[in-house]
């Protein structure tokens, strides 16, 4: 299987200690070791506001971690683990290798585009000088 | 058509100065019609009028018909182009984390908004959507009521009994806790 890369987001209740979530944090980077898979980054985002309410929660805090893996039922494992813990009220695994790829891509054509099209800034420029040139000529005619 | 009106004008401009009364009292029986601003229907005096085409929905005042007035049409036609936000920051991954990128383009109710109005085009409306739907999923933000920082210092109306949006009273009870 080729190399996944996924995004795992997960909220715990605002109430939860900082040890206990540097404990959730350790249980899922312990999993991911276990498969052999590569966390990438961990963030903890803190307590941020919920945009609705979740397990009767107004705040949670978030953790965020990207995970590189070829196993794919690692995220089965996280995500079970995950919904034991009575201090995780939500979470969330996405894959996002497909849409790396897709902005890599897109990433390319718009290069290749702008190297094949010419500026067009230089025309006006080179245009400009010529342009006062003709002008003292129809004044002489015109005196004349 | 201007020329088949004009001999008719001298006729017709005499008829009012010969009798004012009589075609005053007389004015109602020929036309039948209320009067009102604009050029009249039943061959009243052409003076101010010009041919018969322009005279349209109305008077200066009026709003016109579905195309507009000529004189100002051209305002209400053409409106200033919205360019793709995305496409000008050579964005190729929104990303769904972002919740100050994403809110402007959600509105008060949390409804994602057209493109016609956020001028995104059509690859960055799609990719907006699935941003925003993979946000709302994670409480980034809400499916339905008030979006912190979509532009709206309205207070939601089911505020203080939390988000429920239009789903109506519920059971339980409320902020006075758990029993």
């Amino acid at each position: 299987m080729e190399e996944r890369l996924y995004d795992l987001i997960f909220i715990c209740r605002p109430a939860t200690p900082e040890e206990d979530v540097k404990k959730l944090v350790t249980a899922v980077e312990t999993a991911c070791a276990e498969k052999g898979a590569k966390i990438e980054k961990t963030e903890l985002w803190g307590t941020k506001k919920l945009a609705y309410r979740v397990a009767k929660h107004r705040e949670g805090i978030f953790v965020y971690s990207q995970i590189r893996t070829t196993h794919g039922e690692l995220i089965l494992e996280l995500e079970r683990r995950l919904g034991v813990q009575d201090a995780v009220i939500k979470y969330m695994t996405i894959r996002l290798d497909e849409d790396m790829k897709r902005q890599k891509k897109f990433g390319k054509k718009r290069e290749k585009r702008a190297a094949r099209r010419p500026r067009r800034n230089v025309a006006p420029a080179a245009a400009a000088p010529a342009a006062p040139a003709p002008a003292p000529a129809g004044d002489q005619s015109a005196a004349g | 058509m201007s020329e088949e009106q004009k001999p008719a004008a001298p006729a017709e401009a005499a008829a009012p100065e010969a009798a004012p009364a009589p075609a005053a009292a007389a004015s109602p029986a020929p036309t039948g019609t209320p009067s009102h601003g604009g050029p009249s229907r039943g061959g009243g005096p052409r003076r101010e009028g010009g041919p018969r085409r322009e005279g349209g929905p109305g008077g200066p005042g009026g709003p016109g018909g579905p195309g507009g007035p000529r004189r100002g049409g051209k305002r209400q036609f053409f409106r200033k182009k919205k360019v793709c936000k995305f496409c000008t920051e050579k964005m190729d991954y929104i990303d769904y984390k972002k919740a100050e990128i994403l809110a402007p383009f959600v509105q008060e109710r949390g409804k994602i908004m057209p493109r016609r109005l956020t001028g995104t085009c059509s690859r960055h409306q799609r990719w907006l959507g699935v941003a925003i739907k993979r946000a709302r999923n994670i409480a980034l933000l809400p499916f339905a009521g008030h979006t912190p920082g979509a532009g709206s210092s309205a207070p939601h109306r089911f505020s203080e009994r939390g988000d429920r949006g239009d789903r109506g009273e519920r059971g339980d009870r409320g902020d006075r806790g758990d029993r």
